[in-house]
């Protein structure tokens, strides 16, 4: 009598375990679904460009910003700020030429301060580290005399990637009245 | 839980061991499907079922939770907004968008002083919303001193940058070269920088906001 009521029980009693078993599966499912899904959001290719584009923006426009302010009572700091946003041989200029500018910008007595109105990237080339940004700028100049000049300028610079940073490799005027282009 | 217990502790006496004691330990790693079975006769001596479910739920649970959170993480990354913004990652829709818009600048910014309606007509099909009011307005103003003075103007969208491009909407930074003429004297030419903000609709960019830089 009593082996096959043993026999039985743990058969019978096994069933609710089935619904365990089967929701444990759907779980282990799930978990591995989302965590693939994760891993392809997280290693989208796109989503990295998008960020070093937007870094690379970031980078451009304080750099612009920075390379139009400058006071002339505390030049070397302005100065060491646009070595430091600068690389190449936009750096090198700047470098080889800071001493005459020092000494212009003391005698002229000037306070330039920029204000970054809207920027945008134009071209990104990720892996070589290169970019391109359109900037619309908004310098106030104030003189010696204290009056004060407000000068709006559309730039465009040019990004280089070194050691993980964008900096300025190129920055100019976007020519009035030239070629067309991009 | 608490029902069962007299009777399985009676089976665990009857069990004998010599036959269950080495599927006990295999069974024992084998979690849910397999500690079944097995804690119904080890109940007396141990916390086997309790503690087996107690498992097999935490570990249900911890899935679940950890899925949840790869997908919400998932999510986050992907509305983040740098991955939302398609400005240059979709370079087709950005060369599209910075087309569209740079040709409707230089459509409706051009004109001679017997021509205001070709731009008028570009405009009505090119702007919406709020550029489409202060077109209007000021075109209004404008008009007939255009061609009183014989001014002619034509624009040219000289550099087009995508700040960016969300599904339907996009915000651009345009700089324009204009070069307006009155009468017989010089042509002479101005810079602009504009913000744009456009909308896709019907398959074409419509610009919505003219922001003078």
């Amino acid at each position: 009598m009593e082996r096959p009521a043993r026999r039985r029980v743990p058969r019978r009693l096994r069933t609710p375990y089935a619904p365990a078993l089967a929701l444990a599966l759907v779980a282990g499912g799930f978990a591995a679904w989302a965590g693939q899904d994760w891993y392809g959001a997280a290693h989208d290719d796109r989503a990295a460009y998008a960020a070093q584009r937007d870094r690379a923006l970031a980078a451009g426009e304080q750099a612009v910003q920075n390379l139009n302010t400058l006071d002339h009572r505390d030049l070397d700091r302005g100065l060491d700020l646009w070595e430091a946003s600068t690389t190449g041989e936009l750096h090198e200029q700047l470098t080889s030429g800071r001493d005459g500018f020092a000494d212009q910008v003391k005698e002229a007595r000037t306070v330039s301060t920029a204000r970054v109105l809207s920027g945008a990237v134009t071209e990104l080339d990720d892996r070589a580290g290169r970019a391109r940004v359109l900037v619309a700028l908004r310098v106030t100049v104030r003189a010696a005399d204290g009056t004060r000049t407000d000068k709006d300028s559309r730039m465009l610079g040019e990004l280089t990637r070194t050691d993980g940073r964008w900096k300025l490799s190129a920055l100019g005027q976007a020519p009035v009245g030239g070629a067309p282009a991009g | 839980m608490t029902r069962t217990w007299p009777p399985r502790e009676a089976g665990t006496e009857q069990y004998s061991a010599g036959e269950d004691a080495g599927r006990k330990s295999s069974e024992e790693g084998r979690g849910l499907g397999g500690g079944s079975e097995n804690s119904r006769r080890e109940s007396g001596r141990s916390p086997g079922p309790r503690l087996r479910r107690a498992v097999a739920a935490g570990a249900v649970a911890v899935l679940v939770l950890g899925g949840c959170g790869f997908l919400h993480a998932a999510h986050q990354l992907r509305s983040d907004g740098s991955a939302r913004n398609r400005a240059l990652t979709d370079t087709e829709a950005t060369s599209r968008v910075a087309g569209d818009v740079g040709d409707a600048l230089a459509r409706i910014f051009s004109y001679t002083p017997d021509g205001t309606a070709a731009a008028e007509r570009s405009a009505r099909t090119a702007l919406d919303g709020k550029a489409a009011r202060q077109y209007a307005t000021l075109f209004d103003r404008v008009r007939q001193d255009l061609t009183a003075q014989r001014v002619t103007l034509s624009t040219r969208a000289v550099r087009t940058g995508v700040v960016e491009l969300d599904g339907d909407r996009a915000r651009l930074l345009v700089f324009l070269d204009q070069t307006s003429r009155r009468g017989e004297d010089a042509a002479t030419t101005a810079a602009a920088q504009l913000t744009v903000t456009a909308r896709l609709e019907d398959d074409r960019w419509r610009i919505v906001d003219i922001e003078t830089r």
